[in-house]
Order: C-alpha cells, then sequence, then structure tokens
C-alpha cells in the first residue's frame, strides 16, 4: 500500500491536529509541514515528529512540486483563494478548511465516494460537517421540507480570533451545505459560545419544519447515517434522539473530539479535521 | 522591506515594490534568523497599533513584538556592516492618562492587565533594546511615536479623528463624544518620515525620541476644522455628559530633544494635514463608490 | 440637573413575553405613543434582536423589515434602534438591511465573555455613519475585571457606550454598584444598564446603577419583557423625577403610553411567577420561560429543577435548545 504524499498548509492549531491524524493514517504520509511563522508550537511539534517543515508558505510547494501530491490548505479563505489556482496548475489534490468554498463541498457521510471526481474539495464548518448529515437524512425520509435550522453550541475557549471574526462566514457556508443536501427551502445557522469551565463538548441541534413528519422512516436512515460518521469520528453520538416538539422535528448530537493535539471538548476542531482525514484516504485508496 | 505580508504590500504599493532599489524579503519577524549581509541600518517597525487588533488577538500582538524584536535584534547582532537600529516603539508607554496612581505601580501602567498587552509588550522590546545595544555593542535609537493622520492611514479604526474623517466622507454631522476638550496632537507623514530618517541617520544610540507633533489641538477645534473643510458646511455635535471632564486625556509629545539635537521641526501643520488626508480619502472613498 | 438617557425596549424585550407575535398595529400605535412622550431611544424587534426569528427562539409574526418599517413612520422625534447578535445576526443579510431601513441606534450585544465576537458588527455600523453601543449579556455571569476586560474591547472597536445586561434578573443592587462602578472607572465611554425584575429589584438595580455612574437605563412600558419582565420605564421616570434626573420623557405621556401597552399590547401585566423567580436564583436568561414552561409539560417535568439544571450547566442566552435535552434527561431519570 503506497502512501498518499500530503502536504499540510497552515501551522496553527488546526494544521498541527491535522498533521497528528495524518502521522497515525495507514494511509496518508505528510511530507511537508508549511507555515508562515517559524516560530509557532505547531512547527515545534512537527519538526519534534521528524516531518520537513518550512515558513515559505505556498512558496514551498512551488519550488519542490514533487514534495507532495495532495494539499491541506488550513490558513484562511483569504490565502486559499491565492492558493487554489496555483495549486491546481501544479496538479495537485487539495483539501480546503477554510470557508472559502472554491470547490466542492464535502461532506463524508454523505458524499465521500462523489467527492473523488473534484481536485479540490472545501470542508464546509464544524457545525456544517455535523449537522448536514442529519439534515441529509430528513432531506432523504421527508415531505417537502420548508425550513432546516441548525444551532451548535462550542466551548468558549476552542473558539479562537479567526473563528470570532468569521462568523457571518461561518454561517452562510453552514446554511449552503444544508440547503445543498436536504433540498430544504430555507435553512438558518446559529453559533453560540459557551464559557463555562469545565469545557463544555461540541453539541449540535437541528429543527425542522416538514409536511406530516414522519419519524418512522426517518429513525432507520438516520442511524445509518450517523454510523458512517462515526467511522471516522468516533465520538459523533446523538444525544436526544428525532421527536417532535412545537410542531417541529427536533433532534441533538454531542460531538466529542478525538484529543490528539486539540482537547477532547474541540469537538468542533475535531470533526472537521477527521472529516478531512477521511477524504484524504478515500484519494489514497483511490489512488492504489 | 522584510514582511510577513510582503505579497499584500505589494498589491498596495506596486510602484514601490517594483522599483529596482527595493528588495521584498518575505518572512515572519520572528522566524528571522539570518539577513543579508549588505544591510547596513534597520528601523524594526513590525507590529500594529491597531487597538481593535490588540483586543481581539493581543496574544498574536505580544509574540509579533517580543518575539519579533528578539529574532530581529539577534540576527542584527551577526551582521558584519550594521551601524544603526532604529526601535519604532510607542508613545503610549508614557503610562494610561486614566490612571489612580495609588493602584498602580511607580511606571503608572498596570502589568496584569489584558488590555495593557501592546503597551507592556512595547515596553519589554524596549528594554530588549537596551540589553542588546549593551552586550552586543550595537547602536540602537528608540523612537516613541504619537498620532499622526494622512493618506494610507485606514479611516476605520476606531481613533476620534478617523470618526471626524469618516462622518465628513458620509457627509454627517461630526460627532464627537464627551465634551471635546480632550487634547491631542497630528503630526503628517511626510514630516514623520524626515524625522524618522533624520533620527536614524543622526539620533544618539542609547537614547529615546518622542515622534510627534507637539502643538496640541483639542478634540472640539479638530471637529470645527473638519466640519469646515474645503467648502463643506457640516454641523458638529457635541454629545457630552457630566462628570466627562474628568476622562479627558492629553496625548502630546515633548519633542525638544529631537528639535535641540537635531533641529528637528513640524513643517506640516494641522489645517495643511487635514486638507491633504482629506482630498486622499476623497479621491480613495470615490473610486470604491464607482 | 443631571441627564439620564432612556432607552425603551418595549417592542423588542417585550417581543419575548407574547411569543415574538406583535402586531403592525400595536407596533405603530406603541411608537407613536413614546414618539409623543420624548422617549429618547424606541428598540424594535425580535426578543433576541434583528435576525434571530428562528425556531429555537421563536418566530417572529412579522418579518425584522416590516416591523421596523412600521417603527420608522411613526417614529418622529424619537430614534429607532434595533438590539443585535452576532452568531444569529449577519451584516449582509441583516444588519445592512436594517440600517437601509433607516434605524439609528446599533446596540450590539453579546455573551458578557465574548466582547470580540462583536467587532465586525460595530466596525460596519460605525462606517455606515450610526450610533452604536456595545451589549454585554447576562452580566451576573462574570466578574468585575473580565467585564472591564470585554467591555474595554467593545471601546476599541469603536463603541461609544456599553450596556450591561442583567438578562437572567439575578443582580442585587451591591452588585449594580460593584460593576457599574468598575466599568464607569475603567472606561471612556457612557456606561448603562438593563435590568430585569425577577427578584423585585429592577427599579432598585436601576438607581444603583446610576449611583455608580451610569448615564443609559432600559425601561420597558408596564416592565413588558421577558421572564418576570423589565423595570417600567413609567415608574422608572417618575422615579427618577423625584430624585431630580433630567430624562427628557413627559410624565403624562409615558403614562399614557403605559395604558395604551397595557391594554393593546400585553396579554397580561409582567409578574414574578415562581418559575421567574427560580430563574433569578438560578442565573438562567429570562427569555427561557415560555420555553421551559412549554416544553416542561410536553416531558412531564416540574419547570423549576429545568431551571436549576440549566442554571448548574451554565447555559447563556440563545441556547435555548439545551432545554430539550435537560428536560429529556429529567424525564429518563423519572423513568418515564
Amino acid at each position: 500500500m503506497k502512501k498518499l504524499k500530503v502536504a499540510i498548509l497552515g501551522s496553527g492549531n488546526i494544521g498541527t491536529d491535522l498533521l497528528v491524524k495524518a502521522q497515525r493514517s495507514p494511509y496518508l504520509e505528510c511530507t511537508m509541514f508549511i507555515g508562515r511563522k517559524l516560530a509557532s508550537p505547531g512547527m515545534a511539534k512537527a519538526n519534534s515528529l521528524g516531518v520537513r517543515i518550512s515558513d515559505q508558505s505556498i512558496e514551498a510547494i512551488t519550488n519542490n512540486p514533487d514534495c507532495c501530491d495532495l494539499v491541506f490548505d488550513a490558513t484562511s479563505a483569504v490565502d486559499h483563494l491565492r492558493h487554489a489556482p496555483i495549486l491546481e496548475q501544479l496538479g495537485k489534490l487539495v483539501i480546503d478548511l477554510t470557508p472559502a468554498k472554491v470547490g466542492q463541498i464535502c461532506v463524508p457521510a454523505v458524499n465521500l465516494t462523489s467527492c473523488l471526481q473534484y481536485t479540490n474539495v472545501n470542508m464546509v464548518t464544524c457545525g456544517g460537517q455535523a449537522s448536514t448529515p442529519l439534515a441529509f437524512a430528513i432531506g432523504k425520509t421527508q415531505q417537502n421540507i420548508d425550513y432546516i435550522e441548525v444551532i451548535s453550541s462550542i466551548a468558549s475557549r476552542s473558539a479562537g480570533p479567526a473563528t470570532r471574526a468569521n462568523l457571518d462566514e461561518y454561517i452562510s457556508t453552514t446554511e449552503s451545505a444544508i440547503r445543498n443536501f436536504s433540498g430544504c427551502r430555507r435553512a438558518k445557522a446559529i453559533l453560540n459560545l459557551n464559557p463555562a469551565q469545565p469545557c463544555i463538548n461540541m453539541q449540535t441541534t437541528v429543527f425542522a419544519k416538514v409536511e406530516n413528519p414522519d419519524l418512522e422512516k426517518l429513525n432507520p436512515v438516520l442511524q445509518e447515517v450517523i454510523s458512517t460518521v462515526q467511522k471516522y469520528v468516533p465520538g459523533y453520538q446523538l444525544i436526544v434522539p428525532p421527536t417532535i416538539e412545537n410542531g417541529r422535528i427536533v433532534l441533538m448530537v454531542r460531538v466529542l473530539g478525538v484529543g490528539d493535539y486539540l482537547p477532547s471538548y474541540a469537538g468542533n476542531l475535531d470533526i472537521i479535521n477527521c472529516a478531512a482525514i477521511a477524504m484524504a484516504e478515500e484519494y489514497a485508496k483511490n489512488n492504489n | 522591506m522584510l514582511s510577513e505580508r510582503a505579497y499584500d504590500f505589494g498589491l498596495k504599493a506596486p510602484h514601490l515594490v517594483n522599483r529596482r532599489d527595493i528588495t521584498l524579503l518575505t518572512k515572519d519577524i520572528a522566524g528571522v534568523i539570518d539577513l543579508p549581509a549588505e544591510i547596513t541600518m534597520i528601523i524594526h517597525a513590525a507590529g500594529s497599533p491597531d487597538n481593535r487588533l490588540h483586543a481581539s488577538d493581543p496574544l498574536k500582538v505580544m509574540r509579533t513584538i517580543t518575539m519579533g524584536t528578539e529574532a530581529l535584534l539577534s540576527s542584527a547582532s551577526r551582521l558584519p556592516n550594521l551601524s544603526k537600529i532604529l526601535n519604532i516603539s510607542s508613545g503610549l508607554i508614557y503610562g494610561s492618562r486614566n490612571t489612580d496612581s495609588r493602584e498602580f505601580n511607580s511606571c503608572g501602567q498596570e502589568s496584569f492587565s489584558f488590555n495593557n498587552a501592546y503597551i507592556e509588550a512595547k515596553r519589554y522590546a524596549e528594554t530588549l533594546c537596551s540589553v542588546y545595544g549593551n552586550q552586543y555593542k550595537l547602536n540602537i535609537i528608540n523612537i516613541r511615536p504619537y498620532a499622526f493622520v494622512g493618506p494610507y492611514q485606514l479611516v476605520d479604526r476606531p481613533w476620534a479623528i478617523n470618526n471626524f474623517i469618516g462622518d465628513y466622507l458620509n457627509d454627517c454631522p461630526i460627532r464627537i463624544l464627551g465634551d471635546g476638550e480632550t487634547v491631542r496632537s497630528y503630526m503628517y507623514p511626510s514630516d514623520m518620515s524626515l524625522w524618522i530618517l533624520k533620527l536614524l541617520a543622526d539620533g544618539h544610540a542609547g537614547q529615546s525620541y518622542n515622534l510627534g507633533n507637539p502643538t496640541p489641538i483639542t478634540l472640539k477645534s479638530l471637529a470645527e476644522k473638519i466640519a469646515s473643510a474645503m467648502h463643506k458646511k457640516l454641523p458638529v455635535q457635541v454629545k457630552y455628559y457630566q462628570d466627562h471632564s474628568l476622562r479627558n486625556s492629553r496625548f502630546v509629545p515633548d519633542v525638544s530633544k529631537a528639535h535641540n539635537e537635531l533641529g528637528l521641526k513640524v513643517t506640516v501643520e494641522i489645517d495643511e494635514a487635514l486638507e491633504h488626508t482629506l482630498l486622499w480619502n476623497l479621491s480613495q472613498y470615490n473610486s470604491v463608490k464607482n | 440637573m443631571r441627564k439620564v438617557i432612556i432607552n425603551d425596549p418595549t417592542l423588542r424585550d417585550g417581543s419575548h413575553a407574547i411569543r415574538h407575535q406583535l402586531t403592525a398595529e400595536q407596533i405603530a400605535l406603541y411608537c407613536s405613543a413614546a414618539d409623543k412622550a420624548g422617549v429618547p431611544i424606541v428598540e424594535v424587534g425580535h426578543g433576541n434582536g434583528a435576525g434571530a426569528s428562528s425556531l429555537q427562539l421563536g418566530e417572529s409574526l412579522l418579518s425584522d423589515e416590516v416591523m421596523l418599517s412600521i417603527a420608522r413612520n411613526h417614529l418622529k422625534t424619537s430614534k429607532l434602534g434595533i438590539h443585535i447578535i452576532p452568531g444569529f445576526a449577519t451584516i449582509e443579510r441583516d444588519l445592512s438591511k436594517a440600517i437601509d431601513l433607516g434605524v439609528d441606534v446599533i446596540r450590539v450585544a453579546s455573551h458578557c465573555t465574548e466582547a470580540d465576537i462583536t467587532e465586525r458588527h460595530i466596525g460596519y455600523a460605525r462606517r455606515r455613519g450610526k450610533e452604536v453601543y456595545g451589549v454585554l449579556m447576562m452580566t451576573h455571569m462574570a466578574s468585575k475585571e473580565v467585564l472591564a476586560e470585554e467591555a474595554l474591547k467593545m471601546e476599541s472597536y469603536g463603541a461609544e457606550g456599553i450596556m450591561l445586561m442583567d438578562s437572567a434578573g439575578a443582580y442585587l443592587p451591591s452588585d449594580v454598584s460593584e460593576k457599574i462602578g468598575v466599568l464607569v472607572n475603567k472606561l471612556n465611554i457612557p456606561v448603562g444598564f438593563h435590568a430585569h425584575n425577577n427578584l423585585g429589584l429592577s427599579i432598585a438595580n436601576s438607581l444603583a446603577a446610576l449611583e455608580a455612574g451610569a448615564i443609559m437605563l432600559d425601561g420597558c412600558a408596564r416592565g413588558f419583557g421577558a421572564g418576570a419582565g423589565n423595570a417600567p420605564i413609567e415608574v422608572l421616570v417618575a422615579v427618577l423625577q423625584k430624585i431630580g434626573y433630567d430624562t427628557g420623557i413627559d410624565l403624562y405621556s409615558i403614562l399614557d403610553a403605559a395604558d395604551l401597552a397595557e391594554k393593546k399590547i400585553l396579554k397580561e401585566i409582567p409578574s414574578i411567577q415562581s418559575t421567574s423567580v427560580v430563574s433569578g436564583l438560578a442565573g438562567v436568561f429570562s427569555g427561557f420561560s415560555i420555553h421551559v414552561n412549554r416544553v416542561a409539560q410536553s416531558y412531564a417535568v416540574d419547570p423549576r429543577d429545568i431551571f436549576f439544571e440549566l442554571g448548574r450547566r451554565q447555559v447563556v442566552a440563545g441556547q435555548e435548545d439545551i432545554i430539550i435535552e435537560v428536560a429529556s434527561e429529567l424525564a429518563a431519570k423519572r423513568g418515564v
């Protein structure tokens, strides 16, 4: 089994956590860990794992195109808009963890194999990864879905300056994924930050307004989609099974993180990374 | 010019980066290890004075200032041809203007304070410069800038003068929060650049110089000047509340050192500075609207 | 005479009390009455602000656009204000449209420890030339030191004043004096207070805030607001007149406005229900009351138990979905 050579662009917390996951994967090998700040903790971690590091940003790849076949971009939306065409020209597979939305939306539990035909996929948002599989199940089993609403609560400590400065982008990106995969007419995404100590785990609630809600039809499809998610996110758990409350379908999931580099309460960051790794592994398996 | 975001600077000022006598180095200041050997002088101005960033990401701000200054000085100490370093600090290090002196230490600033991240980092950087200066026999000149107004300064930074300019551009009444008796001063970029270069060339190593306009102006006068600039006649609205006079602060430099030692003077006073600034902002504003 | 600026969120906080079902007529009537009384700022919208109409918090009868247009047409001298929470409302979808409709005052709110999420909304409203305030919600959940840090962030983003909200109605007057005092000391911009009446202290707390240096207060007609309601504006104006503050509001006209609200808008005059006492003690957002009562019935559990558990979990405003989780857990424990 030949491992797929991956580079990670972005040496912050997300990139570093991805690094740990990539090194653990039997299908992936991280050949370059790239950022702009040599002095960051992520760089030190990569170095300690014996992974080649660079502070040259995208130039590390353009100067050495054979170093990798797939690139995880965990920089920023603005930076990814610049990186995407360069990486496309170099013929690299790209998994975009920013809200840039240049490529195909990828939610592994829902459209993993169909994403293989694309060379740039984006991983939506944390709330999007948690809720889209559920919205998909609703979309598959219910009639006339008027409206789906997704509320995520995350620990304050797991939301860094980048998240806080980009709430509006989070909301619109999550909403478009929900609409896309459920076929609903309207979607709304809400994000709550809670500073409680000890830190709360990520929790996502989905409300749906549908014609003649049918929970019997929903439950088996929901169970199936949840099991699929659990294959790459073991800490994904249904905590309130579907019920009808106040004229709407409601269900809730909790995401406990694996705790690789990020703490386990940061399930929101973990789920998007696990999804990214799942997609990369699929590319790797497909190559062989 | 060394910057982590040299590419973005290039987009903003292509007329500068395309010059053959200017080389861009893309590097995070905190990751600087080796600098080109031909460097003879350094102006260390890495860091953002945007107080919104200080509030939203103080860690990043502190790291850039502390680790950045350390990395720069360390690399600079191994440069064979280096003669001078100019450290751009901040006039804010003199202390907060609303302190109860019984509460804080003798420097007039509370250090265990999240909101003083920028100021404390700048003070640490000054001390670091002094230590490197002594240990490595580096000639370091320390500059403490005050406030500026001119082209290229982002008007959306929430300082009083920017608020007034913003109101002017929007044809809104110029609104002053407070009784308008807060005192400031503003230096124009051409004076700023001249002073910096002169201080770099002829300033005395191991000394600190204040950089700014010594002529004070109250916010009320400033607002009135802007309100009637270039034939506009916008009303000035003063929104003040009782007891606000206690809030009034003064941020005006004593520049006698720069003046006495190097003959430096302010050549662009506030009226001219405002006119240039407003014209430049109007041209940007119009090009955005179209 | 010392001045106090009164902001009237009858048509916003009050929305919580009638499940956000304010009608066009009610908005028009109250706005006219408040305008006549000389209320400085009239705040209108869904209970959780612009863009908050949702299944999570309750859907409003009228869209933000309709509510604000009506209000705008019926306010001649009073300013029209909105409350807005990033994470619920976006700049493009909600804030920019509200400003286009003629809103004068924008109050950007966050949970009391999360002020940095307000940077962009405050910045946008400022760039549009509007009057912008920062609002800290559920402030009983943070120490005075933390509140000062967060308020200073909002000040650095360009907020021209900070409102401290006692969203759960959990404060005693001494808490208010302490916290408002620290903010007044550390900030260069004015400070205000928004009271809730869960422990019967809304007027007393408002006065304590003034004594500590606040110059802005919120009050609603008959206290029409979430849970046990807010400080009643007509009582507040009367008390302030007695003490010697200048609110700019005409006493008889505001009494008329309150009478009108009682007759035409309120379903019942806010009173301190048992669940409100409990939510005040538990430190849970007053707006949860209606949801907790409904869910408690569905799951056959005691609403007071739900409140205490929500308090133990330190839930913040906007986390109404947790009510369902808690109720189902309590029901499960009972073996239902």
